[in-house]
């Protein structure tokens, strides 16, 4: 049921942002300049190699738009425990099976799977490969690939959450943001790879960066003057980002989350550092720590290689036509009515 | 000697509609440029003004809200419509007072709905120019409303109609000229009821005049709802205060209870 909720917004995201998907889809087959990423964790020989392109006054040109569609997994499977790269033959085979499992054509699961699966390959676009690295798993430290565990006040957080989700909603608080259409799923910040629409074009101008998401069109406006960050009573969303360079990589500080950000249970406490690096001319290498101590037992970082895509960013209305939400909440509304116990899950 | 005198009265004549719909003269200022030599527009701006309550002359009015009394009220404005009035079809005209009756329930901006273009440059919001040579991007604290000026792809159509609208942009001289097209007809003007159909074309024109005014002009075709092309044109002020920055104005939060309210679980249920 709850999948059932989860998947009408879903589709109502689809829809809006069918005309996203062409360029998307193009734009996943130019993988190649991965490989040129010497293992997915920064070295201080990342971009040493080659001088990125300049902007007439002299910074790092990271503009265009950039595809960050892959199917490796946030952390490493329990079964490649203690494998960091894949050979090749192995993330061919990881590659199939992984299409294989997400596949919703499939219609080998009984009924009920089939509905889950109402959204066929179409509406769906996590990427084909494995990232050029070739490593197991996106985060890249802790070593072993996975989320450090939660703080005990982390965990508290996330069994409350758990239960609020596993619920009925009895409002639109109830749901994430995504479904609320606040923030998109996969932009975060930070950005992490999600079923679709996962592009973002970064924008410079002598004082900026912008990063916009296509997710829900959020254009994040990084100051590069050094200014300090707003104020610790004006707290948000996305919270409050500044940029700086550091040699030929853009690091971003983000500060002043709400106490609900984007992201996987952070607090507001979450203090965030993206790097980007031009290490090839088709490819940005993203990489993340994130430091919540009321989250997470220690910091833990993420690298993510980002392809050069040709393709443009189109609007995406997600609150303009949530009809999710309204179902959600009419249908558990209706269940009450007609004084059925509510689902366990 | 008739004939001629015809003709020429009918040049003096085309030659006055042609200045009606031609860009305002130059006003002589000349923009700091960008890397590329083009007209540097980049920074955070603002209208100022009553346009957003309603775009063509109006008498300070109550509010729609009693509670909000004074506070809620509608501030007088000159503004913004050349020639006074626009020139609605009369349907159109009609459907415009129902709008303005009906405002509460049929204004898209309550809902937090994207605001459309041109409505996203006159609301009492700032919003962020980020000029490169390829894409113009227009960011607004609205709703937290975005879009992407394709420059020079005179031929980039867009594969589905918008919101915000498909933004094509060009130099003439001093001028950002936008051609917005592929819009959905779901926005409105402002919270006087003044709308438009899914046949709107939008020519907007922005010129500097200082280093920190830009002449905000723009023309309005839509043969479904007006009897002709009009415009409307006013200034945008850049923002001065020291480190400004969009803020968040996500909005999505603050509308939830007045579209979901009615679906919320009873106390007791």
């Amino acid at each position: 049921m709850r999948y059932r909720f989860l998947t009408s917004t879903m589709a109502l995201a689809a829809v809006t942002a069918v005309a996203a998907l062409a360029p998307v889809l193009a734009a996943g087959q130019a993988t190649a300049g991965e490989a040129k990423v010497k293992g997915a964790t920064r070295t201080k020989t990342a971009g040493a190699d080659r001088t990125p392109p300049r902007t007439p006054w002299g910074a790092p040109d990271l503009q265009g738009t950039w595809d960050f569609a892959t199917i490796t997994p946030l952390e490493r499977p329990s079964d490649l425990a203690g494998k960091e790269i894949l050979t090749a033959e192995e993330a061919a085979e990881f590659e199939r099976k992984t299409l294989q499992q997400r596949n919703p054509d499939r219609r080998d699961g009984g009924a009920q799977a089939d509905v889950g699966r109402a959204y066929n390959q179409f509406w769906w676009d996590y990427g084909n490969k494995v990232i050029g690295s070739k490593r197991t798993s996106l985060v890249v430290d802790p070593p072993d690939g996975r989320v450090p565990p939660l703080s005990p006040e982390g965990q508290k957080r996330a069994d409350a959450r758990s239960a609020v989700r596993q619920r009925p909603a009895a409002g639109p608080e109830d749901r994430n943001l995504w479904e609320r259409c606040i923030l998109g799923g996969n932009a975060g910040p930070p950005m992490l790879p999600g079923p679709y629409n996962n592009v973002v074009q970064l924008f410079q101008t002598p004082g900026y960066v912008v990063i916009l998401n296509e997710m829900i069109n959020d254009a994040r406006v990084v100051p590069l003057d050094g200014r300090p960050h707003l104020p610790q009573s004006i707290r948000q969303w996305r919270g409050d980002s500044r940029g700086r360079w550091e040699g030929d990589t853009l690091v971003v500080d983000t500060t002043n989350f709400t106490e609900e950000p984007n992201f996987r249970g952070a607090s507001e406490a979450l203090h965030l550092v993206e790097r980007f690096t031009r290490v090839a001319a088709d490819t940005l290498l993203y990489e993340f720590t994130v430091h919540d101590p009321k989250t997470w037992t220690k910091p833990w970082s993420v690298a993510v290689p980002m392809t050069k895509s040709e393709g443009s960013i189109y609007e995406y209305a997600c609150h303009e036509g949530n009809y999710g939400m309204f179902n959600m909440l009419a249908g558990a509304r209706a269940q009450e009515n007609a004084g059925e116990e509510a689902p366990k899950k | 000697m008739r004939n001629l005198l015809r003709g020429g009265l009918m040049v003096i004549a085309m030659a006055a509609v042609a200045a009606l719909f031609a860009p305002a003269q130059p006003p002589g200022y000349k923009a700091r440029r960008t890397a590329d030599g083009k007209p540097d527009l980049n920074g955070i701006w603002q209208a100022l003004g009553s346009a957003h309550w309603d775009i063509e002359g109006h008498a300070a009015r109550p509010g729609a809200i009693v509670a909000l009394g004074a506070a809620g009220a509608v501030p007088a404005g000159l503004g913004v419509v050349e020639g006074g009035a626009i020139p609605y079809q009369p349907w159109a005209a009609e459907k415009k007072k129902e709008n303005l009756k009906n405002w509460l329930t049929a204004d898209p901006e309550i809902k937090c709905y994207m605001p459309g273009v041109p409505r996203a440059t006159y609301m009492p919001f700032p919003f962020q120019v980020v000029q490169t040579p390829k894409h113009i991007l227009m960011t607004y604290e609205f709703a937290a409303a975005s879009r992407i000026v394709h420059m020079n792809r005179p031929d980039f159509e867009s594969p589905i109609d918008t919101w915000m609208g498909h933004s094509r942009g060009r130099w003439e001289g001093e001028t950002l000229v936008v051609d917005v097209t592929s819009f959905n007809g779901q926005t409105w003007f402002d919270r006087a009821g003044n709308f438009h159909s899914d046949a709107l074309h939008v020519v907007e024109r922005y010129t500097a005049t200082s280093p920190d005014a830009l002449m905000y002009e723009v023309t309005i075709e839509d043969p479904k709802v007006f009897t002709r092309p009009w415009k409307m044109n006013m200034p945008i002020y850049r923002r001065l205060e020291k480190n400004i920055q969009l803020l968040e104005f996500k909005c999505v939060e603050f509308v939830e209870e007045l579209i979901y309210g009615h679906l919320r679980k009873k106390p007791g249920k």
